[in-house]
């Protein structure tokens, strides 16, 4: 054996490096459990987190939509007084409610009929989730909800000179709801829509609107939170005045029940009537100011444990 | 003798590579909890639990994903994930422990305690659970049931619902090991 001791420092310094990445190679082969647990976790769980809560921002629909098989109890109320000096009502003057049906065909489509008291509008709808998968690469960077919208009205008509046959009575609404969850707290929501309503003052006035809606909520609370809603027309019905209705409130989350309460403009609660045909702009004074109040009780008629 | 040296560094540095812990991994654990109160029974599970055993070291962890539980009813895994445990700040439940008395080479079963931390929502508790360890050919099964407080993990249930969450829950955990290869 000719070994070669007189080593240069060079040299040396070169074989300790190499001792030691040796050592250090040899220590990441030992990992902790964790790491392993780590490396081995795969983020496909399928779960899609809630943008909003509810199925409803305040006075108009969110991107939200129900689990197969879930059934909502939709009971809307809207509160509010006539402009007299003195009033001997109990509680409000004057009050309007809507009673729902919303019910999940499958997880992204839901049909939902309901009617009005203070209107006479029966309406029905279908709002249908594109679907995103949580967790993928194909994943849109908000979540898209179309919603389309057909509501009759029943109320009796006085007027002579209103063609009231049953089409001139129907109005639909398409919405492309779209939303994105800003931060863990704050959700944005727009919603380009289309309106067509017929039964106009005057001959010339439109029967088609275009508006656009802008929604937000804010989380104040693990189960509360503050939300507002503002609809723009873009052409405006001529014949009459009419404000662009906006809401502002507070939605609370109670395990099967969720209340919302609110204060806006809108009397009507469909969509073509209170986006179109809001009265009265958003002020403090009577009869302008409607107090809202939502409740939503769920039912599961889907046992998702026994699905497999 | 420097070179010596390094050779000997080199054979000890590999042999060692070879003789690293061995080790068994469970990717499709089961995990479920039980909430009992006279207003309402919850129900859930999560059927991708990670679990790794280091049967040599006597150490075993496990790790969920907290969105991966299912519930009964499709709503409240919304507001477990959202309201609850705020799965998007803390997406992960961790428990690291060791299984004291483990003896290896027992095949059939051995009942041992696992102690350890078990960490969820940012908070982390001490645990000690009773568990079942099966030993069939190289599978390893462990299997237990736990009671653990909801109040030790800082969940935040408003007073309203106060009735329909038990203070007390029930967990039950069922863990088939295979051969991991790193």
């Amino acid at each position: 054996m000719n070994l070669d001791l007189n080593m240069s420092p060079m040299k040396i310094r070169i074989t300790v490096t190499i001792i030691m990445a040796l050592v250090l190679v040899n220590k990441s082969f030992s990992q902790d459990l964790l790491d392993i647990l780590e490396f081995e976790t795969s983020q496909e769980t399928q779960f899609i987190p809630a943008t909003f809560n509810m199925t409803r921002i305040a006075i108009g629909h969110s991107t939200e939509v129900r689990s197969k098989g879930i059934l909502e109890v939709f009971v809307a109320n809207r509160f509010w007084n006539l402009p007299l000096e003195r009033s001997q009502s109990f509680i409000a003057d004057r009050m309007s409610s809507r009673l729902a049906l919303e019910y999940a065909i499958s997880d992204n489509l839901t049909f939902g009929a309901g009617s009005t008291t203070f209107d006479g509008l029966f309406d029905a709808h279908l709002k249908y989730r594109i679907p995103t998968k949580s967790g993928s690469s194909n994943v849109l960077p908000f979540r898209v909800t179309l919603f389309q919208n057909f509501s009759y009205n029943s109320s009796p008509i006085a007027n002579q000179g209103i063609a009231d046959d049953f089409s001139d009575r129907t109005a639909f609404t398409s919405q492309i709801l779209l939303s994105k969850k800003v931060s863990k707290d704050f959700s944005l929501q727009i919603a380009p829509t289309y309106v067509n309503k017929k039964l106009g003052l005057q001959d010339n006035d439109s029967t088609n609107f275009f508006a656009f809606g802008v929604g937000g909520r804010y989380k104040i609370g693990s189960h509360l939170s503050i939300v507002s809603e503002y609809y723009h027309t873009f052409n405006p019905v001529e014949s009459f005045n009419t404000y662009n209705p906006f809401a502002i409130g507070a939605n609370w989350e109670l395990g099967d029940i969720m209340l919302q309460f609110m204060l806006t403009n809108a009397v009507n609660m469909v969509e073509d009537t209170f986006i179109t045909q809001t009265r009265n702009n958003f002020n403090f004074r009577n009869p302008n100011l409607n107090f809202g109040f939502n409740a939503t009780y769920v039912f599961h008629f889907k046992n998702k444990l026994k699905e497999k | 003798m420097i070179r010596v040296l390094a050779i000997f560094f080199l054979i000890a540095g590999s042999t060692n590579l070879v003789e690293v812990d061995e080790k068994v991994i469970a990717r499709q654990g089961k995990v479920s909890f039980f909430s009992y109160t006279s207003v309402e029974d919850i129900k859930a599970e999560n059927n991708q639990v990670l679990s790794v055993i280091d049967l040599d070291q006597k150490k075993i962890a496990v790790s969920m994903l907290m969105n991966a539980f299912i519930f009964e009813k499709a709503l409240m895994r919304e507001h477990f994930n959202e309201s609850y445990l705020e799965s998007d700040i803390y997406p992960k439940a961790v428990f690291e422990g060791e299984i004291i008395d483990f003896d290896r080479t027992i095949t059939g079963e051995q009942t041992r305690i696992i102690k350890g931390v078990f960490a969820m929502h940012g908070k982390s508790k001490e645990l000690e659970i009773k568990s079942k360890i099966e030993k069939k050919d190289n599978k390893y099964i462990v299997s237990g049931v736990f009671e653990t407080l909801v109040k030790d993990y800082d969940i935040n249930i408003p007073p309203l619902l106060a009735g329909n969450i038990a203070k007390s829950i029930s967990v039950e955990f069922r863990f088939e090991y295979e051969p991991y290869e790193d």
